[in-house]
């Protein structure tokens, strides 16, 4: 980087044009943050209701100090990873297969699609009073309804590229004579991964917002619940950091699935985009 | 040179029709073909009309309403090992390496990953890919995307070889260099080769025989022996373009 500033008068005009677009594209997301945290220095002063970046801030380290529910900050978010890990276990196992079987089969399509449509047309916080009434309050309730709003998501993605497969990779197969265990997977399989990792990140990040809806209602562990837990002791920055830390963790999780796709597929070349 | 030719593939009396907006659409209408063992035919004909259709009867992805495939004197039901199919574009897939696109055929086959690593890098050589093994499509050229559609046709070791305007897709000098490409291999590895173009002068470099079809539905209008017409051809050459001409006037206009 230094070298090319030292030599910027050796630069061609088309090389400078592009230096200063990439010094620019870098500028804009830090005055961007900036303005964030200056806009909400300005409410703050405005209202006493809406903390401050440092009660904010003193607020977490608090929350390493003197922990809630014997859990500090880290604790709670695993707690909540820990859930979403399991219903997201289920997803992508049961998920991945179902979304196979409808995407491929004509038939299964035929007969589950009804079925499935039902389903997913139900809000999954729609389940809380039924699922409480039968399992009550502990880990597998909750779970349980991470998977219900999660669960669309990956089929939806499973089930279009299944029954997207190009054609003309069918015949390539027909050509050199695949049965059609082979014609699943060896084609279809793997020319569907896209769509696959394309509901593995969506399934993600829908199971991460529905566990904070599901810890709200009665948990004593999580982000979830320490959102509500400040809202019912009215503590503001409690708030606040579990909102941040809600925004922090998602975006870790988009780029975790994101380095995976890039990992296991090598070529499709998507760009960044979260 | 004036022995009697081996008949290695036939085609009789296929015909193929399709339901198009419940109207009957005759595709191909009573086509019938005799290939000669390790000959160059080229099937030349005009615009969307029958081409691609015989290709796909051929090599056994649909079946005529009428009419049978007979090679080596057996008739084909389905696809067959022997016959091997070069397609018109993108049908590399993207997810696999130039390297396992190319061993696709034996692959399947179940033929151990050793033997057809061997195979396989035989015709990465010859195609002219060396050091793109594991390159992937997206990585390549649209000429080197053809080699290697050449070169898994190849692998799997047909007899026959079909290819379905291989080169319609790409800029006018990458195609006459593949054109070389694909006489270069064909010499040195001798395949009966069945060449679909809507190219005239494409058909006339690179057949031995040209099959001239018509407009739709797509029958046989005339067959041009090139047998006389020495090889490396110069498209400007008197007699090429006598051939040329000749052709041109006596084949229908697709608009």
């Amino acid at each position: 980087m230094s070298k090319k500033k030292i030599n910027i008068e050796n630069m061609s005009a088309a090389e400078i044009r592009e230096h200063r677009l990439n010094i620019l594209y870098k500028v804009l997301p830090i005055i961007s943050i900036l303005l964030l945290i200056g806009l909400w220095l300005f409410a703050s002063s405005l209202s006493s209701g809406f903390p401050s970046p440092g009660d904010v801030w003193e607020r977490t380290v608090r929350l390493f100090t003197k922990p809630v529910k014997k859990m500090n900050l880290f604790g709670h978010i695993f707690a909540s990873l820990q859930r979403i890990g399991l219903a997201l276990l289920f997803d992508w196992t049961f998920g991945i297969a179902f979304g196979i079987l409808i995407g491929w089969n004509r038939k299964a399509k035929a007969f589950f699609t009804p079925m499935f449509n039902a389903f997913r047309a139900v809000p999954p916080l729609a389940w809380i009073p039924l699922i409480t009434l039968w399992f009550g309050i502990g880990e597998f309730p909750k779970v349980l309804i991470v998977i219900f709003g999660s669960l669309a998501s990956i089929v939806v993605n499973v089930q279009a590229g299944m029954s997207n497969v190009e054609q003309i990779y069918l015949n390539v197969g027909t050509v050199f004579n695949t049965n059609s265990r082979q014609q699943l997977f060896k084609i279809a399989i793997p020319s569907a991964l896209d769509a696959i990792f394309a509901g593995v990140r969506t399934s993600t990040s829908a199971a991460w917002m529905v566990v904070l809806a599901a810890e709200m209602l009665g948990a004593d562990s999580g982000v979830g619940f320490l959102i509500s837990r400040g809202m019912d002791s009215m503590d503001m920055p409690l708030v606040l950091t579990s909102m941040i830390s809600i925004g922090i963790v998602g975006a870790l999780l988009a780029i975790i699935t994101q380095y995976a796709e890039r990992l296991i597929c090598p070529w499709t070349r998507r760009k960044k985009s979260f | 040179m004036d022995e009697k030719k081996k008949v290695i593939l036939k085609l009789e009396h296929i015909s193929q029709s399709y339901v198009v907006n419940s109207q009957v659409k005759d595709a191909v209408e009573d086509v019938s073909l005799e290939v000669y063992d390790n000959e160059f035919l080229v099937i030349l004909g005009p615009g969307h009309c029958g081409k691609t259709v015989l290709m796909n009867i051929i090599a056994g992805l649909e079946k005529p309403v009428g009419g049978a495939v007979y090679l080596d004197g057996e008739q084909v039901e389905g696809s067959d090992k022997r016959i091997g199919m070069v397609f018109q574009s993108l049908a590399l897939m993207p997810w696999k390496t130039v390297m396992a696109n190319v061993e696709f055929g034996p692959e399947v086959a179940g033929v151990p990953k050793e033997e057809r690593r061997k195979t396989a890098q035989k015709y990465i050589d010859l195609v002219g890919l060396k050091g793109f093994e594991k390159s992937y499509p997206h990585e390549l050229s649209g000429g080197m995307k053809q080699r290697v559609g050449i070169a898994r046709a190849y692998t799997n070791n047909p007899e026959i070889l079909l290819m379905d305007e291989p080169f319609g897709q790409l800029d006018a000098q990458t195609r006459y260099a593949m054109e070389e490409e694909v006489l270069r291999i064909w010499e040195k590895e001798k395949r009966t080769i069945i060449f679909v173009t809507n190219n005239i002068e494409e058909a006339v470099y690179l057949g031995d025989r040209i099959v001239l079809l018509s407009n739709c539905p797509a029958k046989v209008k005339e067959i041009y022996d090139l047998k006389n017409l020495a090889r490396p051809r110069n498209t400007t050459d008197p007699e090429f373009l006598r051939i040329r001409t000749e052709i041109s006037d006596n084949t229908d206009l697709a608009l």
